[in-house]
């Protein structure tokens, strides 16, 4: 009798291992099993739900995470089709998040990427579908667009992302400060050399002349001050040494913010604080400008709301002392030459495009997310990739979005950043290594050397 | 149904589901981990390209590396001020409750509290305590008339700033394991103590401190193998080891070489040092705080 009880135990623990095994592949199983009856089904019937997972950085902060939510629940009860939304904050954890993704075979049905460097391995594994080869079933997709201002992937040159809202880089100035400091805005006839007297005198003036976390986001800075010794046309060239022409000017734009951080423009305590922290100092009136991207709009309005999930509790007066203008060039750069432009888009996964219920729902999803309606929403003040862009209605818009506008009208150019195609661990030196490179802790030449050969090395 | 228990023969089958568990997500990625800090991985989630040239490049490396000095340092310090500050404030926290009449179990409470909060939860209330504009402990300084912002985190304070918050969430953890070994000494002793004419520190001295000698062991060794691991709140507090990478911790600089340089050959060279450092510490620490037999 015992030793049957022990073999009831042996034999509950085999089929509990085997039941762990079945499972397992019978959920495979079902992944692949169900997908052809599903798509059979909707093949069939072409009307049944699909339940569609979508990854995108219309998130926390991002100004567009409420269009991007309406948006969706408009498609959902549009076409009676699910959202699985998985989107997150557009930051390097996210990168590496969706990268993993891909590679364990868990990526997204739709996603909403950058369109640079950061896209390489997934397009390179053939994992994303081109817009040529949607267009092959699906004639009319991204028709709206035009083709020339869809960027190309830099692995292969072929079209994968279909573009929603571009964006730009500016200079954020708080005019309260400046009135205070007795300075004017900076504007297109601005050169570098006003913009450090600027500087000086708002500093004398008792303020911090520029709020920028150089331990924590110098990446503005690293743009444009690499930028600055450089015209659009080659920007976007990577130096082959950090000895040759172009390597000399990536060595003199980080001499420029070192140079800054000696005369004390920047926060007292720039190495040690979060990018939050000298945002605060900005929007709380104890410094001037503030070097952020479009998306930073959302942000100050945000800031001069008594609730900040609140719009109706904006307090217009203080944001009329907000102002955005062009970040003062030198050498070939004009003022008015702006890094910006349309760097991330939809792509669509081969895992959803082999499936045909959820390729029809993903082609379906993108189409209307960059439908002629839904981009102007998303859009606001920055540029989009539409044929045939709606006038802007400046009714529609706060004081702040109306000045971005106004100074966009000036803008000469706008040039793609170059970090976008020098990403990964090749900015470790020059990034995370800002603070040693503005305290003199490390050679400048040395650290764009260093990131220029992990580069050369990764890309091999 | 005595039997079941002589026989033994299906003892191993029943070990099995906890070794597959234990070898699939244990041993095999320490194995693999091994594995790939002599290969090239660019990005985590990526396979392994090639075998890095020469093979043991990130050894190399590894002694070379500035940032792994400090980490080692730091983590030197952080043992130090476990040791110091978490199990000594511990015992002197715990003899004092000890010799109260009234309230041990809520000074227990108020003691263990910092232990069930969640280490980034704490880190970013620390961020505030220590904030440099409107932080406050510079609004308390300032309303004492200090003119200028202390900035708490830059590099003369900051690993003050770090270590303060972790030394003080574990003080509680290591306050209840004494207290409870000094309730383990019986009273009795104590009272003989006190009619052979011995004081309140001699009884301390004599009776306490040498019962709980294991206890305290114990303490050392978990505070010092605790100390390797710290990683959640120094990394709220100092991400990226801010300012100029002087409060890189070995788990920190671990994270960061993989998660945020993207360098995950090479934050797999440090995950080996930690392993290394941690056996070689915990039987430093059992051969130095080596438990008696009373």
């Amino acid at each position: 009798m015992k030793k049957i009880w022990n073999i009831a135990l042996a034999a509950m623990m085999a089929v509990s291992f085997t039941a762990c095994g079945t499972d397992t592949s019978s959920e495979t199983g079902t992944d692949t099993a169900d997908t052809p009856v599903s798509s059979e089904g909707a093949a069939s019937a072409g009307a049944e739900s699909v339940s569609l997972n979508v990854t995108t950085t219309f998130a926390g902060e991002d100004g567009n995470a409420q269009n991007f939510k309406n948006a969706v629940k408009a498609w959902e009860s549009e076409t009676g089709n699910k959202v699985v939304d998985t989107s997150a904050t557009s930051d390097e954890n996210f990168k590496t998040r969706v990268v993993t993704d891909f590679e364990t075979g868990s990526e997204p049905d739709v996603l909403f990427f950058f369109n640079g460097a950061d896209a390489n391995d997934f397009v390179k594994a053939g994992k994303v579908v081109s817009i040529d080869e949607i267009r092959a079933e699906y004639p009319e997709y991204a028709s709206n667009m035009d083709d020339g201002r869809i960027a190309a992937s830099p692995a292969g040159g072929v079209k994968y992302a279909v573009p929603v809202n571009g964006y730009w880089e500016a200079l954020f100035a708080n005019t309260e400060v400046l009135d205070a400091a007795g300075v004017a805005l900076p504007d297109e006839n601005t050169s570098w050399e006003d913009f450090l007297d600027i500087c000086q005198k708002v500093k004398d003036a008792g303020y911090t002349p520029v709020a920028a976390a150089l331990g924590n986001i110098p990446h503005y800075w690293w743009e444009f001050g690499i930028f600055n010794h450089q015209t659009p046309e080659n920007h976007l060239d990577i130096p082959a040494s950090s000895e040759d022409e172009l390597g000399q000017e990536w060595v003199a734009g980080l001499e420029d913010i070192k140079t800054m951080y000696e005369l004390g423009y920047f926060p007292d305590n720039t190495l040690s604080a979060t990018d939050d922290e000298t945002f605060a100092m900005f929007t709380d009136g104890k410094a001037a400008f503030l070097l952020d991207g479009s998306w930073k709009v959302g942000g100050i309005v945000s800031a001069c709301q008594s609730d900040p999930e609140d719009a109706s509790t904006l307090d217009t007066a203080k944001l009329d002392h907000f102002d955005v203008t062009y970040f003062p060039g030198q050498d070939a750069r004009k003022t008015t030459d702006l890094i910006g432009g349309l760097s991330m888009g939809y792509y669509i996964t081969r895992k959803a495009w082999e499936d045909p219920a959820t390729r029809e729902a993903a082609v379906s999803f993108v189409e209307y997310m960059t439908s002629d309606e839904i981009v102007p929403l998303f859009a606001q003040h920055t540029a989009t990739a539409l044929n045939n862009a709606p006038e802007v209605d400046e009714s529609q818009f706060n004081s702040l979005q109306i000045k971005a506008i106004r100074m966009m009208s000036k803008v000469t150019s706008f040039t793609g950043a170059v970090q976008d195609s020098f990403s990964g661990e090749c900015r470790t030196s020059t990034f995370d290594g800002m603070p040693e490179l503005v305290t003199g802790k490390k050679d400048i030449a040395e650290a764009v050397q260093e990131g220029l050969d992990t580069y050369y090395a990764t890309q091999g | 149904m005595s039997n079941i228990y002589k026989n033994k023969k299906w003892l191993p089958l029943f070990l099995v589901p906890a070794f597959a568990f234990m070898a699939l997500y244990l041993y095999y990625p320490f194995f693999m981990n091994i594995l790939n800090s002599f290969q090239s991985i660019r990005t985590l989630g990526l396979p392994a390209g090639e075998w890095n040239d020469p093979w043991y490049i990130n050894y190399v490396t590894l002694i070379k590396d500035a940032e792994i000095w400090t980490s080692l340092k730091n983590t030197c310090l952080m043992i130090v001020v476990t040791l110091i500050v978490q199990v000594g404030l511990a015992l002197v926290l715990a003899l004092m409750v000890d010799n109260v009449k009234h309230g041990t179990q809520f000074f227990r409470t108020v003691y263990f509290f910092p232990i069930v909060i969640s280490a980034t939860a704490l880190g970013l209330l620390f961020n505030l305590i220590f904030l440099y504009d409107k932080g406050m402990l510079n609004q308390i300084l300032e309303t004492m008339g200090k003119a200028s912002l202390t900035d708490w985190k830059d590099e003369s304070h900051a690993l003050m700033t770090m270590m303060l918050p972790v030394a003080w969430q574990y003080v509680g953890f290591y306050f209840v394991i004494i207290e409870t070994g000094l309730n383990g000494i019986s009273s009795e002793l104590y009272e003989s103590a006190m009619i052979d004419g011995a004081s309140r520190w001699q009884r301390v001295k004599y009776i306490s401190l040498p019962l709980i000698h294991n206890v305290l062991c114990t303490c050392a060794v978990l505070g010092v193998t605790g100390a390797l691991k710290v990683f959640d709140l120094p990394w709220t507090m100092f991400p990226k080891g801010m300012p100029i990478k002087s409060t890189f911790l070995t788990g920190t600089y671990m994270y960061y070489q993989t998660m945020e340089a993207k360098n995950v050959d090479y934050g797999s060279t440090i995950a080996i040092l930690i392993v290394v450092l941690g056996i070689v510490l915990s039987q430093v620490t059992n051969r130095i705080f080596k438990e008696k037999d009373y």
